[in-house]
């Protein structure tokens, strides 16, 4: 049986690490909060846009989507694998880039792909092997949506000078705190919905005409749906990390409470022994 | 009339207010009470809101300037829509 002193120690060691990782736990959790609030602030822009855009081409019979809707055939990809900066976040990560490196060496064998990493653990992982073009991880240390939509915008323009036939996004979606769905994205050419709008009764007094507005739109809700990858896969961040943090507290509890239970039970022994020894010192002295 | 501004980092303003000035791509315009329906795309410029005891929030007050009875937000790109007395403004 291991020795008293050595439980002690390891025993104030568990106890140590429990406490950074509940501490990690809280701190996840209060910067999952802010990350589902911000999430929840930009619905309303990002449904009225939608509402927006979707009445406008109804009235409009042609196909809309001009540039950005280019069907070109597909030679050269440029994939956006989002992660976190930071580990201890469970499968979050792992998930991601054997998602894309499975993408490159299966779905897009063939055809120039690029990358775009954003997130410092797809750029280690994913630069040893493939052509990373791009790296945007300092996003993640100032996340506002002007930061967001510059990124967004020149992987448009790329798009529009036909660098790239075809732009996906590859990122967590979050569901909840312990659920976060991987997701490859479309962005770019826009996939042109045909499903049936009812056309808007009201007459609206457009400036400038329809068909410039709707190519004004597009645009901008391009740049809303990067930003909203980019929020999903931050929440996500934060969840997993709340969730794993939450685990390994679960399990250095059970261990400090297995090894107190073994500390216990060699004190015990100890004791046992040393009474024995007095025990039977006495009887020999009776003798 | 109402009007919301929101953009993607969350809602700017929402209340009540007499005439809003937007900077339109042809133009800057006003829009008064019972305007008819509008939708305009915005170019940079400044979006000047009138009215009485205009409030905002705290949080997001710095963004904008204050002038009697006339508040003013500097704006990227936006756009604009109003019917039934309701304006939207989409800003960047």
């Amino acid at each position: 049986m291991a020795n008293l002193k050595d439980i002690r120690t390891r025993i104030q060691s568990v106890g140590s690490t429990m406490q950074i990782t509940n501490a990690m736990k809280m701190v996840s959790a209060a910067k999952l909060k802010k990350a589902q609030d911000a999430i929840e602030k930009m619905r309303p822009y990002a449904e009225k846009l939608t509402e927006l855009l979707a009445g406008l081409s109804a009235n409009l019979d042609k196909d809309l989507g001009g540039d950005y809707a280019a069907q070109r055939e597909v030679k050269k990809v440029l994939l956006v694998p989002i992660t976190s900066n930071r580990g201890l976040c469970g499968a979050l990560n792992t998930n991601i880039i054997k998602l894309t490196s499975s993408l490159i060496e299966n779905k897009y064998k063939d055809k120039d792909v690029e990358l775009l990493t954003i997130g410092k653990k797809a750029y280690d992982q994913l630069s040893k092997k493939y052509k990373v073009v791009d790296n945007k991880s300092e996003l993640f240390d100032d996340l506002t949506y002007e930061n967001v939509a510059k990124i967004a915008q020149k992987i448009m323009n790329d798009f529009i000078d036909k660098k790239y036939d075809e732009v996906i996004l590859i990122y967590n979606r979050f569901k909840n705190a312990a659920t976060q769905i991987v997701i490859t994205e479309q962005f770019l050419p826009i996939k042109t919905e045909s499903d049936e709008i009812s056309k808007v009764a009201l007459d609206f007094i457009y400036e400038p005409s329809q068909a410039e507005i709707v190519l004004e739109l597009i645009p901008k809700s391009l740049r809303t749906q990067f930003y909203k990858a980019i929020r999903d896969a931050w929440a996500s961040e934060h969840g997993a990390r709340m969730t794993s943090m939450h685990k390994a507290t679960d399990n250095a509890k059970d261990m400090k409470d297995e090894l107190t239970l073994q500390y216990n039970k060699a004190r015990q022994a100890v004791i046992t022994g040393e009474i024995l020894e007095i025990v039977s010192g006495a009887e020999a002295l009776k003798n | 009339m109402k009007l919301d501004i929101v953009t993607p980092e969350g809602a700017l303003f929402s209340g009540e207010i007499e005439a809003i000035v937007v900077p339109g791509v042809n133009g800057t315009f006003e829009m008064l009470n019972n305007h008819a329906p509008i939708v305009a795309i915005l170019t940079e410029g400044n979006v000047r809101i009138k009215g009485q005891n205009l409030v905002v929030a705290d949080e997001v007050a710095n963004k904008f300037k204050y002038e009697q009875n006339e508040i003013i937000l500097p704006i990227h790109s936006g756009t604009v829509e109003m019917k039934n007395n309701q304006v939207i403004l989409l800003a960047e």
